[in-house]
């Protein structure tokens, strides 16, 4: 399987809760272990300020918050260049959803890679949803379908040439599960 | 109320409570394996989102819930040393509760009526789509709004028991009206009297009326964002029996165009975030900050800092609420990066009070760690590793790929609620239950307690949330099959089976403790 940006993204967050569970199980050791060093400081609080190892902790904390929303804000996963710097579409593909039914406007719905994509969904009756899935089972990306008046848009840009699958991301009613178009979209090689 | 009768009543909800997590427990167990494609015979699709539908209830109000009720209704009056403002009061949440879920559940579980706990405007309402009875809407809209009512006591009940009365008349007979009992309820509960001193060009601020434990400002605060929640949540309910009975006198419905789906969805996710932050987040907190000083016989790390970090997170908690919606194209993209924002700030409040819990407990060593102090540093860890998830997703980048995926519901939602906030009440059990009965529980069987529920449902997290970055949905079956989503499903089986062997361990400490006729005799009328 591919290096998909999700997977890079539960990469990284494994490694920090690896980091966590060993932190706690030291920090228990270390605390049912240790001696008392310092005959203490059970009047820590009591100045009403911030400790000093609180506002460095606050600072690290502000720091990742900092980090964490320039690396998801920034153009550096897929989905963020897509969505947030949406490219202008060279391609509108619309798409009705009634009655828990996907209506497409052809059988196979043709792409080319590397092009912007603009899909359009329109629900006429309940909240749905739109994601578009690899064959083996990992999504592209999704979007929820607000039903009317609203229209739902996205823009998306296929790096990849292959057969895709659509299938509602959002549960709807018992019908929910079927909402699933096999090989509804073929990406194709610019050229081809 | 004296002090025995409030034992009584705290037991009773415990009791209680004990029932419904049993109840959900057995409820995910069945779930899980039907996800599996495994009982199809007797539990078909219909009944599944039914069960999915009562699922969050029976968890949330019936376990969490009930059990945060009964503990607060003694610990409150314990700590302030004063009585629960109204026994009635207290004994109508408790019957309100349980009824608002015996509908929502029996509705359910009778009617397959499944609209799932998100509402999502007009889904409960689609009679002619999705096959619902109006009977049905009916019915479970005055469940939940039971279920809502019960909190909208408890939590007056409670706010009159910490502010009442709102006049206080001082030794020299002078009296403070409820505007001067409000102005220093905030300053001193949020630690905002430095700032006010300066703000008014004076040395110190003196509180005359106030000096409320950091537990209590962390309930009433929690209580504010549930409160807010029982509004919004029990308004929907209304809402449905409404309609439900409109359709079943008039035999027509009044159609889907009569609210906004988006503004609808917008209001709904408002109000059902602050559960997330009042009772998994703040409650939670309030509970450690009680139980870790009093175990170690130290005062709480940081505690004019955490006041304030308990104000700040009130503030950050009615701006997350976009990060439900995320994926909502329609919605407009500065609401949407607004919720990614605050989310993060969640993060800070958050870290920053798991930090007091940890130096307190690091001034304190060596620490002998009994098992409320383990379920504790255990419910930590969980919320470390669901609060992390939690962020993740809630990227507007990231959510493209996340959103409503196992990742959500496993690794954010189980954990934060299994290993997070239901550690935490079973630490607080295992803490009260010398209070209110007199005995001690086996430590033994708690450390196999506590091991089978953090670790099974850690294993059942992880593995679907493993299974969601893959693509596996929540709230669907894959009735043509799971494909490369069913061995995490296996793992999340044997992690669920192990965390109800963890109850199961419980259970036989509890019985082996007080013996099954004590509990029974919990319910007949006391002398």
């Amino acid at each position: 399987m591919m290096m998909y940006p999700q997977l890079v993204i539960e990469g990284v967050y494994f490694a920090i809760i690896s980091i966590v569970m060993v932190f706690i199980i030291v920090f228990y050791i270390l605390t049912s272990r240790a001696r008392r060093s310092v005959e203490s400081s059970n009047v820590h609080s009591e100045a009403g300020g911030m400790e000093r190892g609180e506002r460095n902790w606050m600072l690290f904390l502000f720091s990742i918050a900092l980090i964490g929303n320039i690396v998801f804000l920034s153009p550096l996963l897929p989905s963020a260049r897509n969505t947030l710097y949406s490219p202008e579409p060279a391609l509108r593909v619309e798409i009705h959803v009634e009655d828990y039914k996907f209506h497409l406007p052809e059988k196979t719905i043709r792409i080319p890679a590397k092009t912007p994509v603009e899909f359009v969904v329109v629900s006429e009756d309940l909240v749905y949803g739109f994601g578009i899935f690899r064959k083996d089972g990992t999504i592209v990306f999704q979007m929820q379908v607000v039903p009317k008046p609203y229209v739902n848009r996205i823009i998306w840009v296929f790096e990849e040439p292959g057969t895709y699958d659509i299938r509602s991301t959002e549960y709807s009613g018992p019908l929910h599960p079927w909402m699933f178009v096999s090989d509804a979209i073929v990406v194709e090689e610019v050229g081809k | 109320m004296n002090e025995d009768e409030r034992k009584i009543l705290a037991l009773r909800f415990a009791l209680v409570a004990l029932l419904f997590f049993a109840l959900a427990g057995i409820e995910g167990i069945l779930m899980r394996l039907r996800i599996l494609n495994q009982l199809t015979a007797f539990f078909d699709e219909r009944h599944y989102y039914s069960m999915m539908t009562a699922h969050p209830f029976v968890g949330i109000y019936g376990w969490a819930y009930m059990a945060v009720m009964g503990a607060f209704y003694f610990l409150v009056p314990y700590v302030m040393k004063r009585d629960i403002y109204s026994k009635r009061a207290a004994y109508a949440s408790f019957w309100l509760m349980i009824i608002g879920i015996a509908i929502i559940w029996t509705t359910t579980f009778v009617t397959h009526y499944a609209p799932l706990y998100t509402l999502y405007w007009p889904i409960p309402i689609a009679i002619e789509l999705a096959g619902w009875h109006p009977a049905a809407i009916f019915s479970f809209g005055i469940g939940v709004t039971l279920v809502l009512a019960a909190v909208l006591v408890f939590f007056f009940n409670m706010f009159a028991t910490i502010f009442l009365p709102v006049r206080v008349e001082l030794n020299g007979g002078e009296r403070l009206g409820a505007g001067y009992v409000f102005k220093e309820l905030m300053l001193t509960a949020f630690n905002l009297d430095k700032l006010w001193a300066k703000v008014k060009g004076i040395p110190h601020y003196t509180a005359r009326v106030f000096n409320y434990p950091v537990f209590v400002v962390a309930v009433f605060r929690g209580c504010v964002d549930t409160t807010l929640n029982a509004f919004v949540i029990g308004g929907v309910g209304l809402l449905l029996a409404s309609f439900g009975l409109y359709h079943l006198i008039s035999g027509d419905s009044p159609g889907f165009a009569l609210i906004d789906p988006l503004v609808y969805k917008n209001v709904f996710w408002w109000g059902l975030d602050l559960i997330a932050d009042g009772n998994v987040l703040i409650f939670t907190a309030g509970t450690w900050y009680l139980v870790v000083p009093l175990l170690l016989n130290r005062r709480l790390y940081g505690e004019p800092v955490v006041r304030a970090v308990i104000l700040a997170d009130l503030v950050v908690s009615l701006f997350v609420w976009n990060h439900h919606m995320l994926a909502d194209t329609p919605q407009p993209l500065a609401l949407q990066i607004q919720g990614q924002l605050f989310t993060w700030g969640e993060l800070i409040t958050m870290g920053l009070t798991i930090f007091a819990v940890l130096a307190t407990i690091w001034h304190a060593r060596p620490v002998k760690y009994s098992a409320p102090l383990k379920f504790i540093l255990a419910s930590m860890t969980g919320y470390a590793i669901g609060g992390l998830a939690g962020i993740i997703q809630a990227n507007y980048a990231a959510n493209r790929y996340f959103h409503n995926t196992q990742w959500v519901i496993g690794i954010h939602g189980h954990i934060q609620l299994i290993v997070g906030l239901s550690l935490t009440i079973f630490a607080a059990i295992y803490a009260l239950f010398p209070l209110l009965t007199g005995k001690t529980l086996s430590e033994r069987l708690a450390d196999a307690h506590l091991l089978l529920m953090a670790v099974g449902g850690v294993v059942m997290g992880l593995a679907m949330g493993m299974a969601g970055t893959l693509g596996m949905l929540r709230r669907t079956l894959y009735p043509m099959g799971l494909g490369v989503y069913k061995p995490y499903m296996i793992v999340a089986v044997a992690g669920a089976l192990m965390m109800a062997t963890g109850f199961v361990v419980f259970l036989i400490n509890v019985i082996r403790t007080v013996g099954l006729s004590t509990l029974i005799k919990l319910f007949l009328p006391q002398r």
